[in-house]
């Protein structure tokens, strides 16, 4: 998932580092008094629209922390924190599916009785899980990657006709099975992503994000009113009545998102009460502030996520690898790390260290401006025009900027652009936009050193709107040891070969220039409890309460 | 006997004389020469002989000695170090280590002179508009009127902000013309445009009483043409007129910059001027104030000083208007 307030990840694998990040990670919020309370509205704060608020297109924490209020899916991450987060469980299916075929078949139960909220108040059919995995090709979803494993879905995706042979909904036995071309070890994480996520049959294949008949829920919430740039009004829902103890009633009445609100805004509308909660981690600078004063209210947050800096290979002059290599030994990781006020810890690996033996630490490109330089002139690149893009909420204009000055140090002629964080994530994914260079991160959708190296590097993935390979590396070896050890069950062996890869990708290809495994340090109203950080969802609204 | 111009021949230096007796213009007049003498020569020499950081040297992971201790030039928690008695980092450093006087003085040459440029071409476009829609009348002053009358039916800054943004993403492309989005250009253009019916109104309406004056007539009888008519008549009578729009319009343009800029809409943000470093220290204004109160203080005093010269130059052009307005 890529934002800069992406997804965390405390799975299994990172216990360890759960551990060590203390309560903040897993604890309930601030001052927590014990017994939950319910009523009372979240006034909530976000800079700017979430990127989109359907299940099939929304590829942002903030649209998935509203979306797991919202909607349902057979399968959920576990709503609780640390590494318990990363635990798959039922949701709409009524128990894990029964995986045969050597792990090519997948066979849910549909739980009867989960309605969808009005217009549409029906019960939710197993075909209206196969409309809405069909849904993702048409809507030309970020998320299509998870799931054109399924039998028939390459040929779907080219001609969007007929469904996907693999997907088979008996909504009178209530069951669907699916049909993979081969075993996939995360099938179960890509069905429990909000992109699998249930809309009713009929849903236009369009973004319902402002279309309210549409925005339908299954869960504990529904979203009343989206009005971008202003505010999001969630509230109840009425039809639902909870099915599982892993898919609990909210506790708030509601939540009032208000839109346009800055990080340094929030901090002193916090502390005001005129906040409770900001989708948005604290301002660099206001951190050390904040935790003398604010002890309590101020949670430390780690996640697994990459932030980097991405380089596309299919442009002029990153189509060089001397040209890729020399902007790893360029740039300072520990200079960036303290434009982030310190929030982070420098890597040039891939995968993060929260992945377990995924993450094998490589020190390959030690700052050395000097090589840089001498690698730009063996490329024969000097003068070359360069646009560094970058959205516009701090710090990232800083690191952008950074990076530009970086470049033209080491002979090159860069500029930089910058865009509304609401538009930017979806213009770098598309080959339109076609970006030479630029910010970005990845935060995990599911707790596997796949869905770093897979996801946002094999080539075969490679589209031209939603596109997760912003470098369009495509290294046809790579992908076929990608291809291999998905086949492989999760494990040890397994993560070996993700850690290799990510040695390799960046030592032969070096079109990412990781620098910062980012932190997420969150300050609440003094009101607020009940906050849990899940690795998957992010921060979870029906688990949140207020007091007086 | 013929009707006088308004400004006879002589009436600059006039006018000079009544200016040079005005303290508060000569204050302003020196402190704006000051402001340019920093920006231009004196950007470079302090960066020469001072301190050897240019605007857009990024010194995060360096330090600087102050009483026998290093001080590193951003903390590792990224707050930058403020304002000090020192060659180098005077005002203090941005969260990418750079030194704030150093970008004060360089960003103060691009707000200058997208202030004055844009002002320039302002008041030219205005002239010409103006007083063509004023001598011909008929079609080509419905035609110039109306055109004014939509770019003046947008807020000012609502029409800045569409046209730069517009602009910032393939930049102007006319024919064989292209101007990158990058370019400085770009503010320059638009900031010029959105102006233009502010002047070229009010020179409309002189031009329209000039053009009834016996002057006018005369030279009409003595056959000279339009085009003449236009320039050697038209233009010198109104030029004291666009010699004070074109004082004040600086001063409006570099703010109007400062707010595109702010928004992210006006310079390129390598570039640096005065609006977006206060748009760059923004974001920190409660532990790096000094990164928005600084560059913020070098545009007051550059505006207060050009509107200061401004209205004395008026008073000095137009003595009776002054009398007007005093009574």
């Amino acid at each position: 998932m890529r934002r800069v307030t992406g997804f965390l990840a405390l799975a299994t694998a990172t216990a360890l580092l759960a551990a060590g990040c203390g309560s903040g990670t897993s604890a309930s919020g601030s001052g927590d008094t014990g017994a939950p309370v319910n009523g009372g509205i979240l006034r909530a704060g976000i800079p700017g629209n979430p990127d989109h608020l359907d299940p099939a297109l929304s590829y942002t924490n903030e649209g998935w922390e509203i979306l797991e209020a919202t909607n349902n899916g057979l399968l959920t991450f576990k709503k609780a924190s640390g590494g318990a987060g990363a635990t798959v469980v039922p949701d709409i299916a009524s128990a894990m599916p029964t995986v045969t075929d050597g792990g090519k078949t997948y066979i849910f139960h549909v739980r009867p009785g989960v309605m969808f909220s009005a217009p549409v108040s029906r019960e939710v059919k197993p075909s209206d899980f196969k409309f809405s995995i069909e849904r993702l090709f048409r809507v030309d979803s970020g998320g299509v990657g998870f799931y054109t494993g399924i039998v028939g879905a390459d040929i779907y995706a080219k001609t969007r006709k007929g469904g996907i042979s693999g997907i088979v909904a008996n909504d009178k036995a209530m069951t669907i099975t699916f049909h993979l071309t081969q075993p996939d070890g995360t099938f179960n994480d890509y069905i429990a992503t909000p992109f699998a996520f249930a809309l009713p049959k009929g849903t236009p294949d369009k973004d319902i994000s402002t279309i309210p008949e549409w925005r339908v829920a299954t869960g504990p919430y529904r979203i009343t009113s989206y009005v971008p740039h202003q505010s999001i009004t969630i509230r109840r829902n009425p039809t639902f009545k909870s099915w599982t103890p892993d898919t609990p009633d909210g506790h708030l009445d509601g939540i009032d998102v208000k839109i346009g609100v800055t990080p340094e805004q929030s901090v002193n509308e916090i502390a005001d009460g005129q906040l409770d909660w900001y989708f948005e981690s604290v301002p660099p600078d206001r951190l050390t502030q904040l935790k003398a004063q604010y002890p309590k209210q101020v949670y430390p947050f780690v996640r697994n996520n990459i932030t980097y800096f991405f380089m596309n290979e299919r442009k002029y002059p990153f189509n060089k690898l001397d040209v890729r290599k020399a902007v790893n030994y360029a740039i300072d990781r520990n200079a960036l790390v303290k434009i982030y006020g310190g929030q982070g810890t420098p890597t040039e690996n891939i995968i993060p260290p929260g992945l377990g033996t995924a993450y094998k630490k490589h020190n390959l490109y030690p700052y050395n401006l000097a090589k840089a330089k001498q690698l730009i002139q063996q490329a024969g690149v000097g003068g070359a025009a360069v646009t560094v893009w970058g959205h516009n909420t701090d710090p990232t204009p800083s690191a952008v900027q950074y990076l530009a000055g970086v470049l033209n140090q080491i002979g090159l002629k860069a500029t930089v652009k910058t865009f509304d964080e609401s538009v930017y994530w979806d213009t770098i994914a598309t080959q339109k936009g076609d970006p030479q260079i630029g910010f970005t991160d990845w935060n995990q959708d599911y707790p596997e050193g796949q869905d770093f190296i897979d996801v946002a590097l094999n080539g075969e993935h490679i589209v031209n709107v939603g596109n997760n390979d912003l470098t369009n590396t495509n290294i046809p070896a790579y992908n076929k040891r990608i291809d291999q050890a998905k086949r492989m069950p999760l494990g040890d062996a397994r993560n070996a070969i993700w850690a290799k890869l990510d040695y390799l990708y960046m030592k032969n290809d070096a079109a990412w220039a990781p620098f910062m495994n980012r932190q997420w340090p969150k300050y609440v109203s003094p009101h607020l409890h009940g906050l849990v950080f899940n690795g998957n969802y992010f921060e979870l609204f029906p688990s949140m309460y207020l007091t007086q | 006997m013929i009707d006088a111009p308004p400004v006879a021949a002589g009436g600059f230096r006039t006018a000079l004389r009544r200016l040079r007796r005005n303290p508060a213009a000569i204050v302003s007049a020196i402190v704006l020469l000051m402001i340019v003498f920093a920006c231009f020569p004196g950007a470079p020499l302090w960066v020469s002989h001072a301190c050897n950081h240019g605007p857009s040297d990024q010194n995060i992971q360096g330090t600087i000695t102050e009483n026998g201790h290093k001080v590193p030039v951003v903390r590792n928690d990224g707050t930058p170090i403020g304002p000090g008695l020192r060659a180098c980092y005077l005002l203090g450093a941005d969260s990418n280590g750079r030194d704030l006087f150093v970008r004060i003085l360089y960003g103060g040459r691009i707000s200058l002179e997208v202030g004055f440029i844009s002002a320039i071409v302002c008041v030219t476009v205005a002239l010409v508009l103006g007083i063509l829609s004023a001598y011909a009348g008929g079609v080509t002053d419905s035609a110039i009127s109306r055109l004014l009358d939509l770019i003046w039916s947008f807020p000012v800054y609502l029409l800045a902000v569409a046209l730069a943004t517009a602009f910032a993403v393939h930049g102007i492309a006319v024919g064989p013309i292209h101007v990158a989005s990058t370019s400085l250009a770009i503010p320059i253009v638009v900031i010029a445009i959105v102006y233009v019916p502010y002047v070229a109104r009010p020179i409309r309406g002189q031009v329209l009483s000039l053009r009834r004056m016996e002057f006018i007539e005369a030279a009409v009888a003595s056959g000279a043409g339009p085009v003449k008519i236009m320039l050697a008549e038209l233009l010198p009578n109104v030029a004291s007129m666009a010699l004070v729009f074109l004082t004040l319009i600086v001063a409006t343009n570099i703010l109007t910059e400062a707010a595109l800029s702010f928004l992210g809409v006006g310079v390129p943000l390598l570039t640096p001027s005065w609006g977006n470093i206060i748009e760059q220290g923004y974001q920190t204004i409660v532990t790096a104030p000094w990164l928005t109160i600084a560059p913020g203080l070098a545009i007051m005093i550059t505006v207060v000083s050009l509107n200061v010269l401004g209205d004395a130059l008026r008073d000095a052009l137009d003595p009776h208007a002054r009398l007007r307005i005093r009574n």
